[in-house]
């Protein structure tokens, strides 16, 4: 029953125009990068994980990832999130939902699976693109780490799974909290701005050193710490606390709009 | 009706969870409760620190850095801030060093016959193969950044000019500690206050080392492992292949290169001219002469930072600048006469004259 409920749902998502268009735009980075670096050819890439890609096309997925999680992701959540519940009782549908005989709490919890399946789809996506995109215009010899070492391919292939899963939990978190914002209000819009302007004010905020006590709340601060991946061996300190931090944010979102979904008048 | 209340109230339980979460991840990790070891003469502890070995094992280092030193692009540890490493040695010379920089990495493997230096953010490799006679730099930071050794180093130098006592137990990277005490004599004059080493209970090998200055609650710097194992360690760590892709140079190429580069004549005129050293303990003083003409090649760039971070002084020994820091101070005359050392600036004052 729930698994028809949760089949449904990703592909009511998969059949609006805006998704199939964001699902484009998003492919579009990966080759974008591995062509921008192709044609810069050779010298200092730049500073962090730019360095490291010429010739080293394994790389351009989790570096694609790791840009596009600062901001192109977390809107990408926003718009899922705003989608399910704002813009359905913008439609009207969602009065439809709220008085039908489901529980409402399985209501969130099937927007939450649409969200998971179609966050995991798009970063996979990406990553895929990314590793074509990347060996193609760069050319592989294995995974070079940031540390120097050389991983084989398979490796390689493990430690981009790996980032696809830690990028798509931190962006599953992000959209958590905009379904709690989606749940209060019928304009979609109104979702996105206040997701993405959290996300930037986040980043904001994380630039000032004088607000050091206030950066281990931000979720935008787990980020960086995320590039540890390609470190060898992987330090799982920074990775494990972004990835709480980001388990903190999902369990207050979704909270949050459980509470709401269960007290709204239908 | 009575089911929708336990939901909310679970739904509540779930955002006071995650709150809760954020607080406690944002809260610094607690010391936790001093372990209860038994008693040992602060004699007899320096003495094990001095024949223990430390054998294999693997770790993160902390650098918390207060000391008030400029930013220098070389060695980005060095400023200010919070810096970790990682470590590991198989006890028999073999040694790997992960520095991570922002997003880029430098690391150093010492395969035991080849010094490897990689930093990724120019895509380049160092090889030095080991030399009989001449020490390889890369030991210099190893020093630095290796508690064990640079606590030895420490007890050595000062027992004679200290009061050593063990004041108390600690517990660093989860392993029970005693912790050492070296307090220089009255007689010294120097800036520091104390040196607290946490010696490792078992293995007695230094896990911390923090040094408290003058005047100062809060230690002017402190390194020690956040983690450790301890334990052989995977072999394949201590091998380093350059990648395919990455320029390989040698040491001696590429001090050719960076010849012109103005921190490094300073550097090298410090070094090479065999320093002098004048006094004794924690107020010795470190005294060179750079020869006139690198003075005068100082370029324009190079006077400027300088300027930025020294004051101008003045005294019957002639007038130059003065460098301070937490723990140190240095003063460059302006006929090319250099003196340093742990002490306060009057004590340089006294001992420049004695430069030649």
């Amino acid at each position: 029953m729930i698994t028809r409920q949760f089949g449904s749902e990703v592909r009511w998502m998969l059949r609006r125009p805006r998704t199939l268009i964001g699902l484009f735009g998003l492919i579009l980075v990966p080759i974008i990068i591995s062509f921008g670096i192709w044609s810069a050819g050779e010298g200092d890439g730049g500073p962090g994980l730019g360095a490291i890609l010429n010739g080293n096309g394994m790389v351009v997925p989790i570096f694609t990832l790791f840009l596009s999680l600062n901001l192109l992701l977390p809107l990408v959540a926003s718009i899922w999130a705003a989608d399910g519940l704002a813009g359905e009782a913008q439609h009207g549908t969602l009065r439809g939902l709220l008085v039908a005989p489901v529980s409402r709490v399985r209501l969130l919890f099937v927007k939450l699976f649409g969200l998971t399946a179609m966050s995991l789809f798009a970063v996979t996506l990406m990553a895929v693109v990314g590793i074509i995109a990347g060996t193609a215009f760069l050319g592989t010899n294995g995974m070079m780490t940031l540390s120097g070492t050389t991983l084989s391919t398979a490796e390689g292939f493990l430690r981009i799974a790996f980032f696809i899963l830690l990028v798509t939990f931190q962006m599953v978190a992000i959209g958590a909290v905009a379904l709690a914002v989606s749940s209060t209000t019928e304009h979609p819009l109104v979702v996105q701005a206040a997701t993405m302007t959290t996300i930037i004010v986040f980043q904001v905020l994380g630039q000032f050193p004088s607000l050091d006590w206030l950066h281990p709340f931000l979720i935008t601060t787990g980020f960086p710490g995320l590039i540890d991946v390609m470190r060898d061996p992987i330090p799982l300190g920074q990775i494990w606390d972004s990835t709480l931090l980001a388990g903190c944010y999902m369990l207050i979102g979704t909270g949050l709009a459980a509470m709401r979904l269960i007290t709204k008048d239908s | 009706m009575n089911k929708r209340k336990v939901t909310l109230a679970a739904a509540a339980a779930g955002v006071l969870t995650g709150a809760a979460g954020i607080s406690l991840l944002a809260m610094p990790a607690g010391a936790g409760q001093p372990p209860s070891l038994p008693d040992i003469a602060p004699e007899k502890l320096v003495e094990q620190v001095l024949t223990s070995k430390p054998g294999a094992f693997g770790g993160t280092v902390e650098v918390d850095n207060k000391l008030g030193l400029p930013a220098i692009g070389e060695i980005p540890q060095l400023a200010d801030g919070k810096h970790s490493a990682r470590i590991w040695t198989d006890g028999n010379g073999k040694l790997r060093l992960a520095l991570p920089n922002g997003q880029s990495e430098q690391t150093i493997v010492d395969d035991g016959s080849t010094t490897w230096s990689w930093n990724s953010q120019n895509n380049e490799v160092t090889k030095s193969e080991h030399k009989a006679d001449k020490e390889v730099k890369p030991e210099n930071e190893q020093k630095a950044i290796d508690p064990a050794t640079a606590a030895k180093e420490i007890v050595n130098q000062t027992k004679e000019f200290s009061d050593i006592s063990v004041d108390g137990t600690a517990r660093v990277a989860n392993r029970a500690a005693y912790e050492l005490v070296l307090t220089p004599k009255a007689s010294e004059k120097t800036l520091i206050r104390e040196v607290r080493i946490a010696v490792d209970s078992e293995l007695k090998m230094p896990l911390r080392v923090a040094v408290l200055t003058n005047g100062t609650a809060e230690p002017a710097g402190t390194v020690g492992f956040s983690q450790i194992n301890v334990g052989p360690q995977d072999s394949k760590l201590f091998e380093f292949t350059p990648p395919a892709n990455a320029k390989v140079t040698t040491p001696e190429a590429k001090e050719q290169k960076q010849r012109h580069e103005p921190e490094l004549g300073l550097e090298q005129a410090l070094n090479g001219k065999d320093p002098q050293i004048f006094g004794t303990g924690w107020d010795s003083v470190v005294g060179a002469k750079i020869p006139a003409e690198a003075m005068t090649h100082v370029p324009a760039e190079a006077q400027g930072l300088v300027d930025r971070f020294t004051k101008k002084v003045s005294g019957s020994w002639g007038s130059g600048k003065l460098f301070t820091t937490k723990v140190a101070t240095i003063l460059i005359a302006d006929d090319g006469r250099v003196v340093a050392g742990a002490v306060p600036e009057q004590v340089l004052f006294d001992t420049i004259g004695q430069v030649k």
